[in-house]
């Protein structure tokens, strides 16, 4: 679980950009939206869309985006349990 | 043209950077080789003061250089009233317009880089920057050698649809792929062909049968005119590559 | 001061080839969306939206293998024989010289672009016309336009951007007829890019409906053909005002309360010296997203205060076109104008309370319908209105 934590840590850094952010400075039970990451609603799509395309999951209902994103734990959670 | 006055312009390309006040400056030693491999990506937004690096970071290509070749006015847009700003019109010109993140997001199509997937996405990057509510145009032209985007700005000032108006002209390519596009003669050669004639500082096109300069490369200019007469438009020490400058 | 007339226009999209299929379409209120199996990515979708028939395409090609496999140059060339017919005889006094042309698109013939990173064959004709600045120059070479030649790209807007451009010819004295065209694609490309954002409806849009949850995408082409008015002896439609703007608010969302897209319809009325009660009738953006009609009524209401003139959204019969759209929308409006009815939601269920209750479910037969208002919004936050008028005997 802590090495695809980890992992995660590096897709979200590369695909929204984040210079200047390090992996250790991602705390894995914080929220990842609405924190200090500046993250915003086209992030949100943009993770959906690397699940899919990096992982084979494929997102339709928004209150199972909400749930998996509500930390990189859970996230991580989310994944190992359903990808393909 | 003769009833423009350019309040402000600059210049952002393979040869250096700068505005009518400052000249071209050269850029620095380490940007230099990413410039030579083609390459502005690599351009830290921190040379040029950028005011929201999040957002700048968020930008493709062809929005940076837009972006900071607007910066580069150095014109203080924020300080100007409401009333100004809601009648400061945006025009940019190009010809391979969104063409090189047109080819990222074909390969790779991302949510993040779909909104950049158009010419005329800078236009709102701008104006989302300076508050700016103008009159808007976004043109594709196989000769933009800002004449068209100029003469557009005139047009609009002589009929009083706008006070100011923020001219621009964009190319923005350094993807390298084996997708050929044709050079402005219509005629094709590779992407990677291309780039080396712009880097060699506008040599003639090495493609078979085709003698027209390569303009293909990254560069961007931008020049604020405004409605007053004209007294000269060929203020600064920049060596540029077109005619804009030459009244 | 030029006025400029609307000469002739002709179409090509879901609803079929031609403005009178189109009409067709207005008149039963009827919806050309359809439903497909596509592949987006990686996974297979249902996808509901406005293709252009098949047999249309093969019928194109047929007759002009040239461009075969350059659905955008087919479409749009379509499209413009059918308004240079509806023209007649207007054109043959005007050189060549004389008339400009004016390309609107968002993405070309974008398609080609999918199929060379998929490392499938593609002709050169239909590579070059990736590029929308040799799209334009090849139209415009094929319809002899020797005058001025443009081409707009500025996302949903570009159809009236294109045709502000082509009545600013005619104004400046450059050109005394200006052939407008516009023309996209429903591709990979783009229909992954919004699938992405999750924009689209997968049963198919439902402008200004309580429960709409997204737009459907359209392809095709329109064309229009503008003139110096004095080319024409019979009252004509006349262009007469244009605007545009930005919202300086979000890359891919309005603002909120519409004041950008006011600011445009403002300027659009100032320049046809209109007051907002002379409009008979709105035909809006209405894509059917959630953000999109709610921001659109409330830029309505800016405008118009109690008294919002009768609107209605056409998407639900092709859907959103893209950078086409303007042409499409407007031809469509001149077409109301001539036979004085009011166009009406197709798809529409149940009227979202946020909408204006002048939303038009149906058509309706008016008694005179002369002053038409067309309104467009685009990625980027860009907004533009056109006026139309048509002249009284």
């Amino acid at each position: 679980m802590e090495s695809l934590i980890e992992e995660l840590k590096t897709k979200i850094i590369a695909g929204f950009n984040l210079e200047g952010v390090t992996p250790a400075d991602i705390n894995p039970d914080e929220p990842i939206f609405g924190t200090g990451l500046e993250l915003d609603s086209i992030d949100a799509l943009e993770l959906v869309a690397i699940l899919e395309s990096d992982y084979g999951i494929v997102i339709t209902e928004r209150a199972v985006a909400d749930k998996a994103f509500a930390s990189l734990r859970a996230l991580a959670e989310f994944v190992a349990a359903n990808r393909t | 043209m003769k009833d423009l006055t350019i309040h402000a312009a600059s210049y952002l390309g393979p040869e250096g950077f700068g505005n009518d006040e400052t000249g071209l400056r050269a850029w620095p030693a380490p940007l230099k080789e990413n410039l030579s491999r083609g390459e502005l990506d690599g351009l830290h937004w921190s040379l040029l003061s950028a005011s929201d690096p999040s957002r700048f970071l968020r930008m493709d290509l062809m929005c940076r250089i837009g972006f900071m070749a607007t910066e580069l006015l150095a014109v203080d847009f924020d300080a100007l009233p409401e009333a100004r700003r809601e009648s400061l019109g945006v025009i940019v010109e190009s010809f391979t317009g969104s063409l090189n993140t047109d080819i990222r997001f074909a390969q790779t199509p991302r949510p993040s880089i779909f909104a950049y997937t158009l010419p005329s996405t800078v236009i709102g990057e701008i104006c989302i920057r300076h508050r700016l509510k103008g009159p808007v145009l976004s043109l594709i032209a196989p000769d933009t050698d800002g004449a068209n985007a100029l003469t557009e700005a005139a047009e609009w000032l002589r009929a009083g649809d706008a006070e100011m108006v923020l001219c621009l002209g964009i190319e923005a390519i350094n993807v390298s792929t084996a997708i050929p596009f044709p050079c402005r003669k219509l005629s094709r050669h590779t992407a990677g062909t291309a780039r080396r004639c712009c880097w060699d500082g506008l040599k003639i096109c090495p493609a078979k049968n085709c003698s027209s300069p390569a303009r293909l490369g990254t560069f961007a200019e931008s020049c604020v005119p405004c409605r007053n007469t004209l007294a000269k438009t060929n203020r600064g020490k920049l060596r540029l590559h077109n005619t804009l400058w030459n009244p | 001061m030029n006025k400029i007339a609307i000469a002739g226009c002709g179409v090509v999209t879901a609803a079929g080839l031609g403005m009178e299929a189109l009409q067709r379409a207005v008149f039963s209120n009827a919806s050309a969306l359809q439903r497909r199996e596509l592949l987006i990515g990686k996974t297979s979708q249902s996808v509901v939206a406005g293709f252009v028939a098949d047999e249309i395409t093969a019928q194109l090609r047929g007759a002009d293998a040239a461009h075969a496999d350059s659905r955008a140059f087919l479409f749009a060339a379509a499209a413009l024989r059918e308004a240079v017919k509806n023209a007649a005889t207007i054109l043959d006094s005007v050189p060549a010289t004389r008339r400009g042309f004016v390309l609107s698109t968002t993405k070309a013939n974008i398609e080609a672009l999918d199929k060379l990173v998929r490392q499938q064959p593609v002709s050169a004709v239909a590579q070059r016309q990736i590029q929308p600045a040799f799209l334009a120059a090849d139209l415009a070479a094929v319809f002899d336009c020797r005058g001025p030649v443009q081409c707009v790209s500025a996302a949903c807007i570009s159809g009236l951007s294109a045709l502000q451009q082509g009545a600013a010819f005619i104004q400046r004295g450059i050109a005394d007829v200006v052939f407008v065209a516009g023309v996209d694609l429903i591709s990979q490309f783009v229909l992954s890019g919004f699938n992405s954002l999750k924009s689209l409806d997968p049963e198919g849009c439902r402008p200004f409906d309580k429960s709409r949850i997204g737009l459907s995408l359209g392809e095709g082409a329109a064309a229009i053909i503008l003139v110096k008015r004095e080319l024409l002896a019979a009252p004509a439609i006349l262009l007469s005002g244009c605007g545009t703007s930005n919202d300086a608010n979000h890359l891919t969302g309005p603002s909120r309360d519409g004041s950008g897209l006011a600011l445009a319809i403002q300027r659009a009325l100032a320049q046809a010296r209109i007051a907002p009660d002379n409009i008979g009738y709105v035909n809006a953006h209405g894509t059917g997203t959630p953000y999109n009609d709610a921001m659109e009524s409330l830029a309505l209401r800016s405008v118009f205060g109690d008294r919002v003139p009768p609107f209605s959204s056409s998407k639900g019969i092709f859907g959103h076109t893209l950078g086409m759209a303007g042409v499409l929308e407007t031809a469509l409006c001149v077409a109301a104008q001539q036979n004085n009815l009011l166009p009406g939601t197709p798809r529409l269920r149940e009227r979202d309370p946020v909408a204006p209750d002048s939303l038009l479910v149906e058509p309706r037969a008016v008694a005179n319908l002369n002053y038409i208002l067309k309104i467009n919004c685009g990625f980027g936050g860009t907004n533009a209105a056109l006026v139309l008028q048509r002249e009284l005997p």
